[in-house]
């Protein structure tokens, strides 16, 4: 299983599901397709069309943010915890 | 004739969120409601009458575009879980959605979107899922499109109830597209449309249109501000006109066509490609009442000193008797005239950078 953690910005995609579990998936990007499948319409507001996660999305892995892994092909193993997180624009 | 009871609502999108202001039947005092969407980019907004529904372009500098649509007047909004996206493999993504245009009476459901990168979307169930035009997304010439200043976007679409099968679209910096055929396929409209910041001056495409706008009761006169100058068409952007004439500059962006009159069209030119200020420092709306042949200026009402700048989508003619015209500026105020530009009242100021102004009426 891995835990994913979601910024409450996103309650409205979740109907306020703000931690939930998932069976292990191969990487990120099979993460965020199957958030989609549950919660329809969040897959686009993490990742563009391309399925390339959007530039002000930050996804850590544990505490590693994947833009300095493999971004959304950041592999994903048993017991990982994933905070989807918006970065931190201006100021 | 003035539709209803006289009552416009106007919608304005800013870099905020999205507000509402809704008329006495006068068109004199204006009420407020909003912002709505908060914190959100409000590109462009429209009101579909055929399903009594409000369409909003929003985006989040975090989150990406998206459609919202509101049933009760801008007062609660739902958000689009498909909104326009581009297929995988084409190597695109919706950075921006420019334009919502609701389809014509017949074609129930359908609503256009027009997108950064340049491309044409269309629902065919109000607003909630799209499906990109295949025509444009494969045209032969798309690898050599070009981005103007605001990027490479669809900004308008124009349909016409006489025309129902005809599409015609703006892209900057590439031109004015026309499909008689339901998107189904498409051509290059840009006949002696000037393109001066090319090596050829009169190209098939690579033109810089800002706007195009139409009166319906005459859907073959297109009127067009470009980069480069001021021009109309009388069959439907086969061949293009000059008409700068008298006008102080030739560059600007917003276009209108008064909705009683149909040779009456209003610009607010701008000192040019490199400043891009109001003319002396003072922003004013000019018109002719003759499709081009004279103009005059309408900035009665409007600040001695007002360094303002209008983008392409805010500013807006109604439907009323006589025409009412509206503007909003970056920095926030909205001005309305209810006597086709000829005297300016400022209906709201401090708002957010405002980026579009549409108006239905009520």
């Amino acid at each position: 299983m891995i835990r994913v953690k979601l910024t409450a910005q996103l309650k409205d995609w979740t109907n306020g599901v703000s931690s939930l579990e998932m069976d292990t998936v191969p990487d990120l990007q099979s993460m965020v397709r199957k958030l989609d499948a549950r919660f329809p319409g969040i897959g686009q507001r993490i990742v563009d069309d391309q399925e390339k996660i959007r530039t002000h999305v930050n996804i850590f892995v544990n505490s590693e943010n994947s833009k300095d892994l493999q971004r959304e092909m950041t592999k994903l193993r048993d017991g990982d915890t994933v905070h989807i997180l918006p970065s931190v624009a201006g100021g | 004739m003035t539709k209803g009871d006289g009552r416009q609502v106007l919608m304005v999108g800013t870099r905020k969120g999205a507000f509402v202001f809704t008329s006495d039947s006068g068109r004199r005092s204006w009420k407020l409601s909003g912002p709505e969407l908060k914190g959100n980019e409000t590109y462009h907004m429209a009101y579909d009458r055929r399903s009594r529904t409000m369409l909003a372009s929003v985006s989040s500098s975090h989150w990406g575009p998206t459609i919202a649509k509101s049933k009760d007047m801008g007062k609660s909004w739902k958000v689009s879980r498909t909104p326009p996206k581009f297929p995988k493999g084409s190597g695109l993504s919706v950075a921006r959605i420019w334009q919502i245009k609701p389809g014509t009476d017949d074609d129930e459901g359908v609503v256009y979107a027009g997108v950064e990168p340049a491309c044409l979307f269309r629902s065919d169930d109000g607003g909630e899922k799209w499906t990109v035009n295949e025509a444009m997304l494969n045209h032969k010439t798309r690898k050599k499109w070009q981005p103007g200043g605001g990027g490479l976007c669809l900004h308008t679409v124009v349909l016409s109830e006489r025309r129902p099968k005809r599409i015609l679209i703006a892209i900057s910096a590439v031109g004015v597209m026309r499909s008689d055929d339901n998107g189904e396929t498409w051509s290059f409209k840009n006949k002696r449309l000037l393109a001066d910041f090319q090596p050829e001056k009169y190209p098939e495409f690579g033109t810089c249109v800002h706007k195009l706008a139409i009166n319906q009761s005459k859907p073959d006169t297109i009127f067009q501000q470009n980069h480069t100058g001021v021009y109309r068409s009388d069959d439907a952007g086969d061949d293009w006109k000059d008409i700068r004439n008298n006008l102080p500059s030739r560059f600007g962006f917003p276009a209108a066509v008064d909705a009683n009159e149909p040779e009456r069209f209003y610009l607010a030119p701008l000192e040019g490609d490199f400043s891009r200020i109001p003319l002396g420092g003072q922003f004013a709306v000019w018109a002719t009442d003759n499709g081009g042949k004279e103009w005059s200026k309408l900035d009665s009402g409007i600040p001695k000193t007002s360094y303002f700048t209008v983008l392409r989508d805010a500013m807006v003619t109604d439907q009323g008797e006589p025409c009412g015209l509206y503007f909003g500026s970056t920095t926030g105020q909205l001005f309305a005239s209810r006597d086709q530009g000829n005297k300016w009242e400022r209906i709201a100021d401090g708002l957010p950078p405002i980026l579009s102004v549409s108006v239905s009426s009520a």
